[in-house]
C-alpha cells in the first residue's frame, strides 16, 4: 500500500514513516511542503496522502488547500488531514461532498500506533476517519431537545464509533461484541434516530456527522 | 487678547493719499472737465463738440472718480493712481481739439497713450500689478508703440504744419501711421483674449461681479481696436463705432466701482458675523466665516504649535496650500504666532480690510476652533497609539503561538509517538510495558493542556481558516445552545477576525457563567462600512458591565480598533451584546 507524506516537522516526517513503515505500508514520497506532494500525487497517484493541515510558506492553510484539491482531482487517492488542533468547522468542509476516503485526526492519534496504522488503511481502502474528539464534540453539543435521549447508552456507543468512521467489524472488536449484534445496533440507532439507511460505512459516517451537527 | 492680522506674503503696511492728494484730484479732475469742454465748444475741429465733449468726459471722469476712490481704499494695491493717471492722459488728449498749435502738438503726441494705458490697467486688475510675461510683454508693446511709433509719425511730419516735424515725409509717416495702428489693435485684441481666458467661472456668488467686470474690460478693448481699424479703413460709420466705443470704455470704470460697492456691502456682513459668533457659539467657524467672505470655497487650517504642522479642524493634518491657481492664503498671527490660515478665491486677496475685520471678530472662536483641533489631533493620536498596542500585542500572541506550535508541541508529538512505538514492539516486561503507556498518557495530557494554552494565546484557525470555521468550533463547544449566523463574505481583515472571534467567545463564556440562558444566538454581519457582531441570550439580564474585566476588556478591544461595545441587560429580560467594529 502506497503512502505520500506533506509534514513540515522532520521529527514528525520521520517517525510517520517509521510507524508506516513497520506497519507494512510503502511510504514512496515524503515532502515538507504541498506544492511538491501535490507534484507527485499528479504524476504517481499512491493510495493515501498524509497531510499536515498547516504547511509553509504561510503555515496559514495551504495542508487544507491541498487536502480539498486532492480530493477533487484524485478521487482513488484516499485523504487523511493531520492537525494540532480540531476544527469542527475544517471537519465538516474536508466531508462536505463525502466521507469516502477521508481522514481528519489530531496528531496525537500518531502515537496509538496501532488505531493509527488502521485509520491510514481504512482511508486508503476508501473509508473514513474522524477524530474521536470532533465525534465527541458534537455528541457533547447542547441541545434543547436532545434527539439522542431515545438512544441507550450502548446504542451511544456504537453511534460514537459509527461516526469515527468504524466498520461494523470495527465496532464489534471495540466493544468484544459478535459482529451479528453490532449489525444490529447499527440498524436500530437508524431506525430510532429517523437516519435513511445505508449499507456503505463511509456514507453512514457523513449521514450520522450530519444529524449531529444539525 | 489681541488679534494681529498680517498677510503672509511680506508687504508693508501701505499707507493712503493723504487729504491733500485726494483734494488736489478732485479739484485737478474737475479742471480738466470744464477745460475739455470749453475746448471742445470753441475749436472747430469737430463735428458735433457736445456730444464729443460728454462721451470724452464719460471716460475720464469715472476713471478720476473710481481712481481715487480705490486709492483711497486700497492704498496697496497701485490700481487706484494708475486709473488716476489714465484718465489724466486721457484727458490732456482734449489737447488737440485747441487751436493753439502747440497745444494741439501735445495732444496728438498722447493720442494713442490712453489706448496703452487701458490695456495697462485692465491687464493690472485687481492688484495693480502685471502679473505673468505674455502680459507684461502686450503692455511694454502697447506703451512702445503709442509712444514711440506715434513721435516717430510726428517727426517725420505726417502734419507738415506741426511745430514738431523735423522732415516732410508725409509718405513714410502715413505708413508708420498704418503700421501704428494696426500694431495696437493686434494688442488690445491680445490683451482681450487674456483677460477672457483666466475670465473665472461665473458660478460662484462671490465672483459674479468679477466675471462682469472682466466682460466689460474686453468688450472696452475690442471697441477700441474696431475704432483703430474703422479710422484706418475710412469706413463710414466711423463716428458710431467711436461712440461705442467710448461707451464701453467708460462703462469698464463703473463696473469697477460696482465691485468696490459689492466689497463694501460684503463688510456689513462682519456685523453679522460678529452677531452670529456671539449668539451661536460654534465649534466650526467655516460656514460662518464663508459667508461673511462670500466664498463657499473658503478652508480653515489651525497652526498646532505642539505637532509644528496645520491642521483641519478635524484635527488631520493638512498641508498649507501655497497661492496656487485662482486660490490665495493669508496667515492669521496671534502673538507672532500663526493661529489659522485662511485659503481662499484669489478675487478675495485685495480685500484686506474685510480679511482683517473678520480676523478681528472671530479672533477669539478661531482660537477656540484651534484649540479644538489640537485636541482632536491629540485623540487621533492616541486612538493610533491604542491600535498600534493592541496590534503589537497580537502580533506577540500570534508568534507565540506559532513558536508553541513548531517547537513544543510538535516535540511532544513525536516524544508520544517515540513511547507509542516502543511500547507497540512485544516486550517481555510487563510492567515497562505499562509504565510506558502511562508515560504515553501523561504527555498526550500535557498536550491536550498545552492545545488549550495555544488556542487561548491566539486562535491559530482564525489566521488560517476565518471567522466562519472559528465560530463553528466555538458554537459547537459552548455550553448551551448556540444558533450560529455568520454573513460576512469571505475573509476580513485580521483586525477585524480577532475582535470579532473575541467578542463572540468572551460573550459566549460570560453567558454559560452567569446569564442562566437556555440558548443564545450569535450573528455576524457585514455592511457596507462595518461588521456588527451581536450575541443575544435568553438569560437572567443584569450583567454587571462596569466590574467584570471580561466585558470592559471587550469594550477595550473593540475601541481601540475604532468600534463601539453596547449591552442591553434588562434584569430578567436577557443579554444583547452588540458590537460595531468598522471595516472599509
Amino acid at each position: 500500500m502506497r503512502v505520500a507524506i506533506a509534514e513540515d516537522s522532520l521529527l514528525l516526517r520521520e517517525g510517520l514513516t517509521r510507524i508506516l513503515g513497520d506497519a507494512g505500508l510503502d511510504v514512496v514520497a515524503s515532502y515538507d511542503n504541498a506544492d511538491d506532494l501535490l507534484r507527485f500525487v499528479r504524476s504517481f497517484p499512491p493510495e493515501v496522502a498524509i497531510l499536515d493541515i498547516r504547511l509553509p510558506p504561510t503555515h496559514n492553510d495551504e495542508g487544507m488547500r491541498a487536502a480539498l484539491r486532492i480530493r477533487e482531482q484524485h478521487p482513488g487517492v484516499g485523504v487523511l488531514v493531520l492537525s494540532q488542533y480540531l476544527e469542527l468547522g475544517l471537519a465538516m468542509q474536508l466531508l462536505s461532498e463525502s466521507a469516502e476516503g477521508v481522514g481528519y485526526l489530531l496528531k496525537d492519534r500518531i502515537s496509538d500506533v496501532e488505531d493509527f496504522t488502521g485509520a491510514v488503511r481504512r482511508v486508503a481502502g476508501g473509508g473514513s476517519a474522524v477524530d474521536p474528539k470532533i465525534v465527541s464534540t458534537l455528541l457533547k453539543r447542547r441541545r434543547n431537545d436532545d434527539p439522542l435521549a431515545v438512544l441507550t447508552p450502548r446504542e451511544r456507543q456504537v453511534l460514537e464509533l459509527m461516526a469515527t468512521g468504524a466498520s461494523n467489524q470495527g465496532i464489534a472488536d471495540e466493544l468484544v461484541i459478535t459482529l451479528r449484534a453490532a449489525e444490529k445496533y447499527v440498524s436500530g440507532i437508524f431506525t430510532k434516530l429517523g437516519i435513511p439507511s445505508t449499507r456503505s460505512e463511509s456514507r453512514r459516517v457523513l449521514a450520522v456527522l450530519l444529524f449531529l451537527r444539525a | 487678547m489681541t488679534v494681529v492680522a498680517r498677510m503672509s506674503s511680506a508687504v508693508g503696511p501701505a499707507r493712503g493719499p493723504g487729504p491733500w492728494a485726494l483734494w488736489a484730484t478732485v479739484v485737478t479732475g474737475f479742471g480738466t472737465l470744464v477745460a475739455s469742454i470749453t475746448l471742445a465748444m470753441a475749436g472747430d475741429e469737430l463735428v458735433r463738440p457736445g456730444l464729443q465733449a460728454l462721451l470724452f468726459n464719460w471716460i475720464t471722469v469715472p476713471y478720476l472718480i473710481s481712481g481715487t476712490l480705490a486709492w483711497w481704499r486700497r492704498p496697496a494695491s497701485r490700481l487706484g493712481p494708475l486709473m488716476i493717471t489714465t484718465g489724466f492722459v486721457m484727458a490732456l488728449t482734449a489737447l488737440q481739439w485747441s487751436t493753439v498749435p502747440a497745444l494741439f502738438a501735445i495732444g496728438h503726441l498722447l493720442d494713442l497713450a490712453p489706448a496703452a494705458m487701458f490695456v495697462h490697467v485692465f491687464l493690472a486688475y485687481p492688484t495693480g500689478r502685471v502679473e505673468g510675461r505674455l502680459r507684461r510683454v502686450v503692455v511694454v508693446s502697447a506703451y512702445a508703440t503709442a509712444v514711440v511709433l506715434q513721435l516717430a509719425k510726428i517727426l517725420l511730419g505726417l502734419d507738415p504744419d506741426s511745430p514738431f516735424a523735423v522732415a516732410a515725409q508725409p509718405a513714410i509717416a502715413s505708413r508708420i501711421e498704418q503700421v501704428e495702428l494696426i500694431t495696437m489693435s493686434a494688442l488690445l485684441l491680445t490683451a482681450a483674449v487674456l483677460l477672457l481666458v483666466r475670465r473665472p467661472a461665473g458660478g460662484r456668488a462671490r465672483r459674479r461681479p468679477v466675471a462682469l467686470l472682466v466682460d466689460t474690460f474686453g468688450l472696452a478693448l475690442v471697441m477700441l481696436a474696431v475704432l483703430y481699424i474703422a479710422g484706418l479703413r475710412g469706413w463710414q460709420h466711423v463716428e458710431t463705432v467711436r461712440h461705442v466705443a467710448f461707451a464701453a470704455l467708460g462703462l469698464a470704470p463703473v463696473a469697477f466701482l460696482l465691485g468696490l460697492l459689492n466689497a463694501r456691502l460684503a463688510r456689513t456682513d462682519v456685523g453679522a458675523l460678529l452677531v452670529e459668533l456671539r449668539e451661536h457659539p460654534t465649534s466650526d467657524l467655516r460656514e460662518p466665516l464663508a459667508r461673511a467672505l462670500h466664498d463657499p470655497s473658503l478652508t480653515l487650517a489651525y497652526w498646532l504649535p505642539q505637532y509644528g504642522s496645520w491642521a483641519d479642524g478635524e484635527g488631520h493634518p493638512v498641508a498649507l496650500p501655497g497661492s496656487g491657481e485662482g486660490r490665495a492664503t493669508r496667515v492669521i498671527q496671534r502673538d507672532h504666532e500663526p493661529l489659522v490660515a485662511l485659503e481662499f478665491d484669489r478675487s478675495l486677496e485685495d480685500e484686506h480690510e474685510l480679511l482683517d475685520a473678520i480676523a478681528a471678530v472671530a479672533g477669539i472662536a478661531l482660537e477656540n476652533s484651534r484649540l479644538q483641533a489640537e485636541l482632536r489631533a491629540r485623540l487621533h493620536e492616541l486612538q493610533g497609539s491604542r491600535a498600534r498596542i493592541v496590534e503589537a500585542g497580537q502580533t506577540e500572541r500570534k508568534r507565540l503561538e506559532r513558536n508553541l506550535h513548531d517547537g513544543a508541541q510538535q516535540r511532544l508529538v513525536a516524544l508520544a509517538l517515540e513511547l507509542g512505538l516502543i511500547a507497540s514492539k512485544p516486550a517481555d516486561d510487563a510492567e515497562t510495558k505499562a509504565r510506558l503507556v502511562r508515560a504515553k498518557r501523561e504527555v498526550t495530557a500535557s498536550l491536550d493542556e498545552l492545545r488549550d494554552v495555544a488556542r487561548g494565546i491566539h486562535p491559530a484557525v482564525l489566521t488560517g481558516h476565518g471567522l466562519v470555521v472559528a465560530l463553528e468550533s466555538l458554537a459547537a463547544q459552548a455550553a448551551l445552545p448556540v444558533e450560529l449566523e455568520v454573513a460576512v463574505g469571505g475573509r476580513l481583515p485580521e483586525h477585524i477576525e480577532v475582535a470579532a472571534y473575541y467578542v463572540v467567545s468572551e460573550s459566549l463564556t460570560n453567558i454559560g457563567k452567569h446569564a442562566h440562558a437556555s440558548s443564545a444566538v450569535v450573528r455576524v454581519v457585514r455592511s457596507a462600512d462595518q461588521v456588527v457582531v451581536e450575541v443575544v441570550d435568553d438569560g437572567i439580564g443584569g450583567a454587571d458591565t462596569e466590574h467584570g474585566s471580561g466585558l470592559r476588556g471587550l469594550a477595550d478591544r473593540v475601541e481601540a480598533i475604532g468600534g463601539r461595545l453596547r449591552i442591553w441587560s434588562p434584569a430578567g429580560g436577557g443579554t444583547r451584546l452588540e458590537a460595531e467594529i468598522p471595516c472599509e
